[in-house]
């Protein structure tokens, strides 16, 4: 996945259709103010320069599906492990709860089953058929909708071709108003997810710390002319 | 169960009384010597005291050792799954566990060695004392030939001569 | 004069089998209920789920990693200590080593519940387990937390074995002494025990294997703890300095835990005359040598992440120098080094009571470092936006009381069922049974077991022997 910061507007369109995909349980404001809210995908905030000239960046962040997850070896259960297409899978049924794949992760994108889930009415009755529930003491995170992967493929091999650059998209970036996500198989040379990883305003996020993450932050341009100096 | 022996309250009592029944004739595998705790400083506490157990832990430590390393791979490349990048077998890693089980193995056996070598559990019915447990030291001989011809032997010093027939 | 006559000596460590005052019953009821109230809490957050917890989204170990680290260290006040003083068979470490081992013991069973307590379904943790499930698929050898399952593993079988050994001739000698319920039941628990010289002398080869067999393993269990922090790369953990600075800071601790349950066993069973100053005064300076280490330790640890200037690092640095964490951080420092420091480099305030003093202040301090240890780091993880604090919640909080309680609980059930000082090791080491050279050091110690059979007197006068 490509993440174009320059057309992330930061309305948070992405999260809302992730709750709604995945069936990401509402926790209610109470227990969301002691940290036990959970959103695959987040936008985060931050303010540059001193009040008033100030200037907001949002970064969306989601699991980065690193190539060398931090999150996979300390698991004792192999909930988390890399599976063949690349992704980071997490096996909710393999998962005990200790919790110390969530420690170890260094973009903190991994979430935690408090309690079981809950929906308050209506949204209990528009959960996704495709995607398990989570119960209680079971860590989760972002799959790239991993359930719509699935289904793209069975039905391509099912009409004998190959996937279509462009025709899957996780609900973040179907929802996304400015296509600021973009995603592809970064193994198809020609998809524009690839193209955009080549790009000179790419970069990983927290790259240094060698976990090889697969999203690509594309760096916002600034409109001001360039300070002389 | 026959037997005959001796209580001392003296650890050199003790050594003579050993010595004395070597002197008549009982060979030194027949004498027992049994005490509530243990005389490393003198002969009679040296008797028997040549042991295998260090080799025996060692083995087992060596069979820990392969059997863990065998049966960690075994079992990582039964279902190959990849985390972190890692290999599948990582050996770096697998050497921490390898350590835990060559020393517990080493650990069980040298238990279960002394348990078999000292005669552990036993069902009593061998020549024993309560007195023992007061501090007495108890030198005899198990089934002997003629218990009355070792009496003599053992009846020195303040020792007390007891036979069960 | 009766050389090896021991009815006096034996009588009076065996007394607490068969005399019980009305504390024994008060601690145990007292300690039991707290211990109830902690089941209790376990069963509530079973129920309603780990969120009852205050761990929380970034803080996702809380209380019970603290406890579990905590705990582990604790354990290794007494099989690493009693099995170094052995090999260098120290003669003071005979009425010393079976209290510490026990403490060894019961700590290793309560920190080795900790990983369970926390998890976020505990019924599915022997998951954890290596064995060949219709799952069809083995545990993540790669995880620390499998390191774990082994190391602790492998400890608490040797240390339950390294305890229980020496236990059995004890056992035989109480089995001699008693009748009714006790016979039969120590009986069984010796074995038949009869102490020919060929047993006594397999049981102390066995005991030298198991000392440095032991030694290893308990320095791998607690740099295995370690592992659980410096393998992630989280600020502040990932750490090459954590392997050898857990395991000094565990022998600390553990230390301090062990000074003070026997001064608490030395008032309770009236065992003045076993546990003498000179004990505490041995023991104090062990525990002085490391307290300077873990300054060491603290002191390179900090030192490095200062100098390296890591951005990430030096969010939690100053978190806990400065910021919100600096009174744990301070009061730690006092705790661990200042305390113990003044109290016992003096020689004069290095008595029973200042050595329990600072062992009191080094069980705050070792609790408090690990404390920071974990939760600093974790609330400042890389990325800004994701910074979070932690709260305990009661839950956890009764369950911490209920785990300090249990050790009570466990330590008297212990002393009142086996006899705390290891009779025959004290026998073996009395003045008269030692050669000359060894006798000077026993001597000092037995000036006050001077009942008639050992007076310092008697072993000079039958000092030869071959």
């Amino acid at each position: 996945m490509a993440v174009d910061l320059d057309k992330c507007t930061g309305c948070e369109a992405c999260i809302t259709a992730c709750h709604a995909e995945n069936n990401i349980p509402t926790v209610g404001a109470q227990q969301a103010a002691r940290g036990r809210a959970m959103h695959w995908i987040r936008v985060e905030r931050y303010y540059e320069g001193n009040f008033p000239d100030v200037t907001v960046k949002f970064r969306p962040v989601l699991c980065q599906q690193c190539d060398n997850a931090p999150c996979e070896a300390v698991c004792p259960t192999y909930a988390a492990h890399q599976n063949e297409d690349g992704l980071n899978a997490q096996v909710y049924n393999r998962c005990i709860g200790t919790r110390y794949c969530a420690n170890a992760c260094t973009y903190n994108v991994r979430f935690f089953n408090f309690f079981n889930p809950e929906w308050p009415k209506p949204l209990n009755l528009q959960l996704n058929p495709d995607v398990s529930i989570r119960e209680v003491g079971v860590m989760e995170k972002c799959t790239f909708c991993v359930q719509r992967i699935k289904a793209a493929k069975t039905t391509a091999k099912a009409e004998n071709r190959g996937l279509v650059d462009g025709a899957l998209q996780p609900a973040c970036a179907q929802a996304c108003p400015t296509t600021a996500l973009v995603f592809g198989d970064l193994n198809d040379p020609n998809s524009r997810v690839a193209r955009l990883s080549q790009s000179p305003r790419g970069s990983k996020l927290l790259e240094d710390l060698g976990a090889e993450p697969k999203i690509t932050y594309l760096d916002k341009q600034s409109w001001h002319e360039p300070d002389a100096y | 169960m026959r037997a005959v022996y001796g209580l001392y309250d003296d650890p050199h009592v003790a050594q003579q009384a050993v010595e004395n029944l070597r002197a008549a004739g009982v060979a030194d595998t027949d004498i027992t010597v049994i005490s509530s705790e243990p005389f490393d400083h003198f002969e009679f506490g040296h008797r028997d005291a040549t042991t295998a157990m260090p080799w025996v832990a060692v083995a087992a430590g060596v069979v820990g050792l392969g059997l863990s390393y065998y049966l960690l791979g075994a079992a990582q490349r039964s279902w190959p799954l990849v985390t972190s990048g890692m290999p599948i077998v990582p050996l770096w890693s697998n050497l921490i566990i390898i350590f835990e089980m060559t020393m517990l193995s080493a650990i069980l056996a040298t238990v279960v060695y002394l348990f078999v070598s000292a005669g552990l559990p036993s069902r009593g019915g061998k020549m024993y004392d309560p007195e023992v447990s007061d501090g007495y030291i108890l030198v005899g001989v198990e089934n002997p030939q003629d218990g009355a011809r070792l009496e003599p032997a053992l009846a020195i010093g303040s020792g007390r001569v007891k036979t069960i027939s | 004069m009766n050389r090896t006559l021991t009815k006096p000596l034996t009588d009076d460590l065996i007394r607490p089998l068969f005399q019980t005052s009305i504390w024994f019953y008060a601690i145990v009821f007292a300690a039991g209920t707290v211990v109830a109230c902690g089941a209790a809490a376990w069963g509530y957050q079973i129920w309603f789920g780990i969120g009852s917890a205050g761990i929380r989204w970034p803080v996702f170990w809380g209380f019970y990693l603290v406890n579990f680290v905590f705990w582990i260290g604790i354990s290794h006040a007494g099989t690493l200590i009693s099995a170094i003083l052995r090999l260098v068979n120290a003669g003071w470490r005979r009425p010393v080593t079976r209290c510490a081992e026990a403490i060894t013991v019961f700590a290793l069973m309560i920190g080795a519940m900790f990983p369970i307590i926390h998890l976020g379904r505990p019924w599915l943790a022997f998951w954890l387990f290596p064995y060949p499930s219709d799952r069809e698929i083995w545990p993540n050898f790669r995880s620390p937390l499998a390191w774990d399952f082994f190391a602790i593993n492998t400890y608490l079988t040797g240390s339950v074995l390294f305890l229980f050994l020496p236990m059995i001739p004890d056992f035989a000698l109480i089995r001699d002494r008693s009748t009714g319920w006790r016979k039969t039941g120590y009986g069984w628990l010796s074995f038949g025990w009869r102490g020919t010289t060929r047993q006594w002398n397999r049981l102390e080869s066995a005991m030298q294997i198991m000392a440095v067999a032991i030694l290893p393993v308990a320095v791998s269990v607690h740099t295995i703890v370690s592992f659980d922090f410096s393998m992630a790369a989280v600020p502040m953990w990932h750490s090459t300095i954590f392997g050898p600075y857990f395991v000094a800071g565990a022998i600390f601790s553990g230390i301090a835990a062990l000074i003070i349950a026997m001064a608490v066993l030395r008032k309770m069973l009236g065992l003045e005359q076993y546990l003498q100053p000179l004990h505490f005064e041995n023991l104090g300076k062990l525990l002085l040598l490391m307290s300077i280490l873990w300054a060491y330790f603290v002191f390179a640890e900090r030192l490095t992440v200062w100098y390296g200037n890591e951005h990430h690092e030096m969010v939690v640095f100053w978190a806990t120098q400065r910021g919100a964490f600096a009174p744990f951080y301070w009061t730690m420092v006092i705790c661990n080094f200042v305390i113990p420091f003044v109290i016992l480099a003096n020689y004069k305030t290095r008595t029973i009571a200042g050595c329990v003093i600072a062992s009191i202040g080094v069980l705050i301090g070792m609790w408090l470092e690990r404390f920071l240890i974990i939760i600093p780091s974790l609330a400042h993880k890389q990325l800004p936006y994701s910074w979070g604090e932690y709260a305990p919640q009661p839950v956890e909080l009764t369950i911490m009381a209920a785990t300090f309680a249990g050790m009570i609980l466990l330590y008297a059930l212990f002393s009142k069922f086996v006899p705390i000082i290891a009779i025959w090791e004290l026998k073996a080491g009395l003045p008269s049974r030692l050669d000359p050279a060894a006798r000077a050091e026993a001597a000092l110690l037995a000036t006050r077991l001077d009942t008639e059979e050992f007076s310092p007197e008697a072993s000079s006068t039958h000092g030869e022997h071959r």
